[in-house]
């Protein structure tokens, strides 16, 4: 087990959004301001760690043919015990997030990592893979909020930095989500290469 | 269709067993568990959808601090009728004193985006007290003008302004008598389309 190198692969090397092009639906369709994004990536981040770290803990029993079954299973009793939580402790996030957190059980990043990371390593390397993958998630969606929130709407978390009158409110709108992660996903790959190049 | 689809597939009885079995466990644990989360939280989520509930009704009558609801009343296959296309989600007694003072008549119209669910009040006389908006999907900076209640060119709240309308008034209709925000005229009428059936079933309830 490689603790600093999945730190990096979660992050940068291996992001599940710029890299593996996991989760671009749940990434453009709710990056329009920063509460938003932090309620979903932190869902995100909980409901895959502990979907890594149960379907790590029952990868022998489970057998080959319904592994899928079984992992969407798992997935989908997490996602529900998250949204009913939110909806009755935080209700001001699950209402803005509205059907993007039920939508969670089909986003391909906790799927993927499942499939590709948690049935073939350990608990410990599962639980890790997990809660890097998901600051990779929430770190993107975070970036995206801060652009779209700050030069569509002129606000942050909800403070007005910019005034009324100056902001391109397109940002906000679905175009605006697709002009930003278009933007972020080559400026990664850029930065990737350049750092391949360099070595 | 690939070769592979066509290999007669041949399984053992007892392996189908085991993945009937260990699928089953999964499921009842699972669902065992999501069992006990919505021990804990289905009482506060009640709640909170009931206060929610209760201050879009506050927010429609004329005289909100004395006002008490009823619970929800039966719908009628009339009332039903009345509201049309729109599709009618509740009514609730509004009682001032005990005396009936009209009814906070829930319903779902459709917007540009999506579903616009809206409480309208109508008070004894058949008159709009108050119109609020508890959900809604329309665009950002556009029809969400509408939603929060925006002055239209007249200067007059875009929901304000049905206000002190009645069935009198005969059909409302946008650019007949109410006005739109500019820009957002099919999100005007998707609230038009909810209070004129409002007002019809409040016809229907007398």
């Amino acid at each position: 087990m490689n603790i600093g190198k999945q730190f990096k692969e979660g992050l940068l090397t291996q992001n599940p959004v710029l890299v593996q092009m996991l989760g671009l639906c749940s990434t453009m369709a709710i990056t329009t301001s920063i509460m938003n994004g932090l309620g979903m990536g932190v869902s995100v981040l909980i409901i895959l760690t502990a979907s890594n770290v149960v379907i790590s803990a029952i990868r022998k029993i489970v057998p080959d043919k319904i592994r899928i079954a079984m992992f969407i299973v798992v997935i989908a009793g997490f996602v529900t015990c998250v949204d009913l939580l939110l909806q009755a402790f935080v209700p001001a996030i699950a209402e803005s997030l509205g059907v993007f957190i039920p939508l969670i059980v089909v986003n391909c990043i906790i799927l993927g990592r499942a499939e590709a990371f948690s049935y073939k390593n350990g608990i410990g390397a599962s639980f890790f893979d997990g809660v890097f993958q998901g600051l990779g998630y929430t770190a993107v969606l975070l970036a995206m909020c801060f652009i779209r929130e700050l030069l569509g709407a002129g606000t942050l978390a909800g403070f007005r930095i910019i005034p009324e009158q100056f902001p391109v409110g397109i940002l906000t709108l679905p175009v605006g989500g697709f002009l930003v992660l278009g933007c972020l996903i080559a400026a990664m790959q850029w930065a990737l290469s350049k750092s391949k190049e360099g070595k | 269709m690939s070769a592979a689809s066509k290999e007669k597939v041949q399984m053992d009885p007892k392996y189908i067993i085991t993945l009937t079995v260990t699928l089953l466990v999964t499921c009842v644990v699972v669902a065992a568990a999501l069992g006990g989360v919505n021990a804990i939280t289905e009482e506060k989520i009640d709640a909170i959808n009931k206060e929610k509930t209760e201050i879009a009704m506050k927010a429609v009558v004329a005289d909100p601090d004395n006002t008490t609801f009823s619970d929800k009343l039966t719908l009628t296959d009339e009332m039903i009728a009345a509201a049309g296309s729109v599709t009618l989600d509740s009514v609730y007694e509004a009682q001032v004193n005990g005396q009936s003072a009209g009814h906070a008549i829930k319903v779902v119209a459709s917007g540009s985006q999506g579903k616009i669910e809206m409480m309208v009040g109508v008070d004894a006389e058949g008159t709009v007290t108050g119109v609020s908006i508890v959900k809604n999907a329309e665009t950002s900076g556009i029809g969400s003008k509408v939603m929060t209640n925006m002055p239209t060119a007249s200067g007059v709240g875009v929901l304000s302004q049905f206000e002190g309308k009645s069935a009198a008034d005969g059909t409302l209709t946008v650019g007949g008598n109410v006005d739109a925000i500019s820009g957002a005229t099919v999100s005007t009428r998707g609230v038009t389309n909810g209070v004129n059936a409002a007002l019809a079933v409040a016809g229907v309830l007398g």
